[in-house]
């Protein structure tokens, strides 16, 4: 995957833009998951993850390829979802049932084809549920979560996408995961 | 029975801080403790809940869009000396 990565990138870098589809297919899914699970919103979601490969490919010549690419990705995306939750409006949180439950909107896209209608409700409305509870986590916390829980990455990746020290991340990870454990009580 | 365990020592547990014998005594103390219980199932529920819910996939076309989006004419060619 590494070695396939590096070779795509060059090519990029060469003046093969087609070379790009594959980076993008190969990395949309978890760049869109990271977006999503920040702003809790479809929309949103897929700017920023658009947003995020237009970046990479535009701003290539700064990739250190003896680092792994998806980190670097992974940065981009982190970063502008965070500006995007800074710049949306003070009141936007009195909109959080919205943001809950536009979830929905996301989920339709899951790969459900073996589940039964009925159950596919239940499940699209426990997702939205837990998106529901993420959303609530101030971001920095958010993502420390989103990327140890759901990205299922190693503290030290996570503090090389966060820029902060793999104590730090660690501080964020438990912080999140007590607010989470309190608000989940209940379920 | 005492309780001689904090939030730090659980959050240790679960990011694998523990050594061998901690974990041991934490195992033995465990059920004896209604407190630690309720709150090493509530993270351990926690982490897999949010686990499960980790498979979103990319809406259809998003590699078009992506690439319909890109300035086309710019890197093109390097500089070659």
């Amino acid at each position: 995957m590494d070695e396939w990565m590096k070779r795509c990138v060059q090519k990029v870098q060469e003046g093969d833009t087609d070379a790009f589809s594959e980076i993008v297919n190969a990395f949309k899914d978890r760049v869109y998951q990271i977006s999503y699970r920040m702003l809790g919103n479809s929309q949103e979601a897929q700017d920023i993850a658009q947003e995020a490969f237009l970046r990479a490919y535009t701003n290539l010549s700064s990739y250190d390829p003896n680092r792994k690419f998806s980190t670097w990705l992974f940065r981009i995306t982190t970063n502008l979802s965070i500006d995007k939750l800074r710049k949306r409006k003070p009141n936007y949180s009195l909109d959080a049932e919205v943001e809950g439950t536009e979830g929905l909107d996301g989920y339709s896209q899951l790969a459900a084809q073996d589940v039964l209608p009925d159950e596919q409700v239940v499940m699209l409305e426990w997702q939205a549920s837990i998106q529901k509870e993420i959303s609530a986590l101030p971001p920095k916390y958010r993502a420390a979560i989103i990327l140890k829980y759901m990205e299922d990455l190693s503290l030290q990746e996570m503090s090389e996408i966060l820029n902060l020290p793999v104590a730090t991340v660690k501080t964020h990870v438990h912080r999140g995961r007590e607010a989470l454990r309190k608000r989940l009580k209940k379920w | 029975m005492e309780c001689f365990v904090s939030v730090n020592d659980i959050r240790r547990y679960f990011d694998g801080e523990m050594k061998q014998e901690e974990r041991d005594q934490f195992y033995l103390h465990l059920p004896d403790c209604i407190k630690c219980q309720e709150h090493f199932e509530e993270v351990k529920k926690t982490i897999a809940l949010t686990q499960s819910a980790s498979h979103i996939e990319a809406p259809p076309a998003f590699t078009s869009k992506v690439m319909d989006n890109l300035p086309h004419k710019k890197p093109r060619r390097r500089w070659k000396t």
